[in-house]
């Protein structure tokens, strides 16, 4: 075998080498384009399928920008933006939830674009409760996407065999007319108050709208609100299962009959609606009649992170591109969420006779960190531990509720 | 004589160094060098994929690493306060006995059972291999599946209330009740793990030679000395591994309990696992949930090391 120089071998590994670069250099000239990655977790066919169509209008009004959703589970979705940020690859848009807004901009990854954003039409008609979970003093940290809230979903037909013509409106109608409509196995009432925000969530309404807050409560309207659920509970009107229920598990509980009414959002209308139950959507009940309810929002929010200019630029243009009020209702109405702006949310509750009593809502509705600030998160694990011991009487209502105060007192002082 | 040592020299797999092209000190450097290098990919793996995760949590545990100081990556060590911040929390300290509780409970039954059945299928009998098939299904079955299955049994209008009903017991809403909600978590992970330790011990147990236990039936031994003075003592390098590898899967559990209550009602039932999440990923206090996992490795340690102390006795 004739002996080769090592040196022989190299032209082939040039010749390689100048090829791969050529065509790299290539590609990278012709892709100025610039990539918006968008990170969420929505998992629902509706939501997915409004996303994908948005991109389709917004990649063929923008040709030079390409739009890339990103799906991560709803628990890792933040410690996965913060990590993304963290090693300098930050997608362009985090859809985060809006209580978390505030709590991951104050990590300092979340770009300001109060500039822009303050431009857009949409944002003056904004109701006041998205605005201020976006909002730190002067900066906006996001848009939001639309809202959800909660109100109380009754199944018609068990309402009028039990005898109640309406559904309740106070917190005695509904005490009354849960032990009415509970016919074993058949509850009067679900909700869902599991070891998780869902169940600071399900009670914000009933302790607001009495006027109570998270930050205080050992104040009468937080005591009486949980006494509500206490005596709900006790008197074997709601299933003490409601403790391990998370949303979609209540949701079942209504769907298959085993529950007449519930507190639920306007996420599960579509289920509902496949089911084919006839129901109702009635306002959350109120302690006393002619108060306003007063619920907690739901709903995530593009929020852009500082990272390439470019990038950033292009993620404020799609967001605006959302803005346009005929694609806010059409994306609204596909993911089963109320705008946030007013007028398109008007227009929304006219259409669909179940969506009004959460757009009559709007109004008054309040973005969790009201209470808390970016602390909302610890203040809401001690407000649902108070909730949780008081369900299972493992302590008294007051007993339950001091303890909670003593936790988030420090919290709220160092807001 | 010397064709025989010139055959050797020529069969034998490693020449002389004389024989060889490359200088003697090499040579020895080289040979000296070979087992390492076969090591080295275990050795890279390791320190990669384990030692380095590892300390990065432990050093983690003594930073400061909240949300905002994540990011900006400016993590201020801050000693003990961690440790501190975690041993003066209730909820820590109901979540270490529970994870104690848990893991006596789930083993003692798990290898209970596991044993029992493995004499049992000493016996010869019909089917005895389809049911060995059919035993090992809760250890085939995805946690996630028996989660939520035992979720549904649990539930306050489930299966196991009306049975509970025909025997004139009150229904309770199981995993809505502090204890018994944590009661709940370890009939199922008895359920989940009582296969593997069975399947170990009846391996162990086919290995043991017929003949021993004829002899001892001659002498007149009963069933039960002969469990006691044959099986018992052969199977013990066994029953080492099963019970160590048992605590080290039993005490890391964290979906099954996840997923079944959430920790709650109201925090009663979380063990160390879940309540390490809730701080981590719920509370993002990254420094706080990395202090909890230490000392979750610190507990394997220790109860690892109590065991083959009671194994040495």
């Amino acid at each position: 075998m004739p002996l080769k120089h090592p040196l022989t071998k190299f032209p082939l590994c040039w010749k390689f080498f100048v090829c791969s670069s050529v065509a790299a250099v290539c590609l990278g000239t012709a892709r100025s384009e610039t990539t918006v990655e968008i990170v969420h977790y929505f998992t629902v066919p509706g939501q997915i399928q409004g996303l994908q169509d948005i991109q389709k209008d917004f990649e063929a009004a923008n040709p030079d920008i390409k739009i890339k959703f990103t799906y991560i589970p709803f628990a890792e979705l933040l410690s996965r933006t913060l990590q993304m940020a963290a090693v300098h690859k930050p997608p362009g848009i985090s859809c985060i939830d809006n209580p978390d807004v505030r709590h991951v901009a104050k990590s300092g990854v979340l770009q300001d674009i109060s500039a822009s954003v303050e431009k857009f039409p949409t944002w003056q008609d904004t109701y006041p409760g998205p605005k201020h979970a976006v909002t730190e003093g002067t900066k906006v940290y996001g848009v939001p996407i639309g809202s959800n809230s909660l109100a109380l979903f009754y199944n018609k037909k068990m309402l009028s065999d039990a005898g109640v013509t309406d559904p309740p409106k106070t917190w005695d109608e509904l005490k009354e007319d849960s032990g009415k409509l509970t016919k074993s196995p058949v509850y009067g009432l679900a909700i869902s108050a599991p070891n998780d925000e869902q169940a600071t969530w399900q009670w914000e309404p009933f302790v607001w709208t009495n006027g109570g807050s998270l930050l205080d409560l050992t104040t009468d309207p937080a005591k009486q609100a949980l006494q509500l659920w206490v005596d709900l509970v006790k008197s074997g009107s709601v299933s003490k299962d409601c403790m391990n229920w998370s949303q979609p598990e209540e949701g079942d509980q209504f769907i298959g009959g085993q529950a007449a009414m519930m507190v639920m959002g306007p996420w599960m209308l579509g289920q509902v609606h496949k089911s084919g139950i006839d129901f109702g959507v009635a306002p959350i009940p109120v302690p006393k009649q002619g108060i306003k309810p007063v619920v907690p929002l739901g709903g995530e929010c593009w929020c852009v992170l500082k990272g390439d200019p470019k990038v950033e630029a292009a993620a404020v243009k799609f967001i605006e591109f959302v803005q346009d009020p005929a694609r806010l209702e059409t994306l609204c109405n596909t993911f089963n969420y109320i705008s946030s702006v007013r007028s398109v949310a008007v227009k929304q509750g006219q259409a669909n006779p179940e969506l009004q009593p959460f757009v009559l809502q709007m109004d008054t509705a309040r973005a969790r960190p009201e209470e808390g600030g970016a602390n909302y998160t610890q203040v809401s694990l001690a407000a649902r531990t108070a909730i949780q011991q008081a369900l299972t009487g493992q302590a008294t209502v007051d007993a339950a509720l001091a303890d909670a105060a003593a936790k988030i007192k420090p919290l709220a002082e160092k807001k | 004589m010397k064709q025989l040592e010139a055959a050797r020299t020529r069969v034998s797999p490693v020449p002389p160094a004389e024989h060889r092209p490359v200088p003697r000190r090499k040579a020895a450097w080289r040979r000296g060098l070979a087992p390492y290098t076969f090591i080295l990919p275990i050795l890279v793996f390791t320190l990669l994929l384990l030692a380095y995760p590892m300390f990065y949590s432990l050093t983690l545990s003594f930073q400061d690493a909240t949300v905002d100081t994540f990011v900006s990556g400016d993590m201020p060590f801050n000693g003990f306060a961690n440790y501190q911040q975690t041993l003066s929390t209730g909820t820590f300290w109901q979540a270490l006995v529970n994870t104690i509780v848990f893991t006596f409970c789930s083993i003692l039954f798990q290898f209970t059972i596991g044993f029992l059945l493995a004499l049992f299928f000493q016996n010869r009998f019909p089917l005895k291999n389809v049911l060995i098939a059919l035993l090992l299904i809760p250890w085939i079955a995805p946690v996630l599946t028996a989660a939520y299955t035992f979720k549904g049994l649990f539930n306050e209008v489930g299966p196991v209330n009306q049975v509970a009903h025909w025997f004139g017991i009150p229904s309770l809403p199981w995993l809505a009740l502090p204890g018994f909600a944590l009661a709940a978590t370890i009939v199922a992970n008895i359920w989940i793990g009582f296969p593997f330790n069975f399947i170990l011990l009846y391996s162990g147990v086919c290995g043991i030679p017929q003949e021993i236990y004829e002899a001892a039936r001659i002498d007149g031994a009963s069933y039960w000395r002969r469990v006691g003075y044959i099986t018992l003592p052969i199977l013990k390098p066994v029953t080492v591994a099963v019970l160590m590898l048992g605590t080290i899967y039993t005490v890391k559990v964290f979906d099954l309990v996840w997923i079944m209550t959430g920790g709650g009602p109201a925090n009663t039932s979380h063990l160390l696992s879940t309540y390490a999440y809730q701080v981590g990923f719920s509370l993002l206090n990254f420094g706080q949930a990395a202090a909890i996992a230490t000392v979750i490795v610190v507990l394997i340690l220790s109860l690892n090391l109590f065991q083959l102390l009671l194994q040495r006795k």
